[in-house]
């Protein structure tokens, strides 16, 4: 994790150097090598058709691109990343159709909601991480943002500055997200 | 800061195999440029249909029989135009604004679900009232027919066949707005808890 922070600090001070187009370019290659593969998680968190989801990593990517010409330092560039990610992808979500957008819960509701998977637990990784989608993929877009930030690793500060909630916020909601997975994961390993 | 991996789910999710999409700023312009087409091929086709409608408008408002008549497809003409209009303008898919990271996630979604809960809302005024006036005139003109007045059964039959549409359509936005102003108001509670 200090390894990506030291190469935001490296892709910052590029920023400073970048004043044209082509610096805005050099920007974003490094910005996408950087955080590609997490914007490639962010995406499969949002669309679970593979088609779809290579159209919006795609569109992500152009916002970003973009969005470099504005970005102001008034925040980190990972922050920047981030919410140029979540909102492109709060963005998708709420373009699909809008009964789907009142059929996801939010965390509360995920919380009280019967463990679907007990009884078919199994320490297999990529099981474990379609639970983990199917999980995500039924939250409403404020309460993704959080569980994704939770998992990339960012901690409740840096959460609540990509969202706009409030630390305390975001603290709540950090531990439901520890409490929804405890009953999913931790259970499931330990059988 | 980063957190420490403290949570299973956490290594699960961050050790995922990737397939490491690549895009050079070159393709990365070629896809906005292909973004932009999409927007265009799109206001094309609108275009299309608005001169089709107002080229078989047009021809009846040349044949019309008298200045009513004619007064009744220029309205419709006038209106569909209209309705065309604020579909190109309410409806296009935009880009995403440039600053568009400097917006937290509440904010962004919270306006994007407040553009949409405004266009629904507001159907009336924008897609259904423009088409009102012609419809008024052709019922003028069916009645006032000098030579074969249309009986007042169909006309009160095809009125209330247009109005039951015209009330479905804007009952239906209707209940899509308020499903929007919901998730809008979860949005804000959940920007003013814990303040």
């Amino acid at each position: 994790m200090d390894a990506i922070e030291n190469t935001a600090s490296e892709i910052e001070v590029r920023i400073a150097e970048a004043s044209d187009a082509s610096g805005q370019d050099a920007l974003y290659e490094d910005a996408a090598k950087s955080y590609g593969p997490a914007l490639e998680r962010l995406g499969r968190a949002y669309e679970a058709d593979p088609e779809l989801r290579r159209d919006l990593l795609q569109e992500i990517h152009v916002a970003l691109w973009r969005s470099l010409a504005k970005f102001d330092h008034r925040c980190s560039l990972r922050t920047w990343i981030y919410r140029v990610a979540h909102n492109v992808g709060a963005s998708h979500i709420a373009s699909q159709r809008r009964t789907k957008l009142q059929t996801l819960v939010d965390l509360e509701e995920l919380e009280n909601l019967p463990d679907t998977n007990a009884g078919s637990h199994n320490a297999d990784r990529s099981h474990a991480l379609d639970r983990l989608l199917n999980l995500i993929q039924r939250l409403k877009p404020l309460d993704r943002h959080v569980i994704l930030s939770y998992l990339e690793g960012l901690d409740a500060a840096s959460i609540a500055e990509i969202t706009g909630l409030s630390p305390g916020n975001v603290a709540t909601k950090i531990h439901r997200i520890k409490n929804v997975l405890a009953r999913q994961f931790q259970q499931g390993e330990t059988k | 800061m980063n957190q420490t991996l403290e949570n299973p789910a956490q290594q699960i999710w961050q050790t995922q195999p990737v397939e490491g999409t690549k895009m050079s700023a070159e393709a990365i312009r070629l896809r906005a440029g292909k973004f932009e087409r999409r927007i265009m091929r799109r206001n094309l086709r609108e275009l299309i249909a608005s001169v089709i409608v107002t080229i078989a408008f047009g021809y009846f408002c040349i044949a019309a029989p008298n200045a009513l008549w004619r007064t009744t497809w220029g309205l419709f003409i006038a209106g569909t135009v209209w309705v065309m209009f604020q579909l190109r303008r309410k409806g296009t898919p935009r880009t995403m604004p440039e600053d568009i990271g400097a917006a937290t996630s509440v904010g962004f979604f919270r306006s994007e679900l407040e553009r949409q809960r405004d266009l629904v809302k507001n159907v009336w005024p924008w897609y259904l009232a423009p088409l009102v006036p012609g419809y008024i005139a052709l019922n003028l003109a069916w009645v006032l027919a000098p030579l074969r007045p249309t009986p007042w059964t169909t006309i009160l039959a095809l009125d209330l066949f247009f109005a039951a549409i015209f009330l479905g359509v804007w009952k239906l936005n209707q209940r899509a707005a308020r499903c929007l102003q919901r998730s809008i108001d979860e949005l804000a509670r959940a920007e003013s808890e814990q303040r």
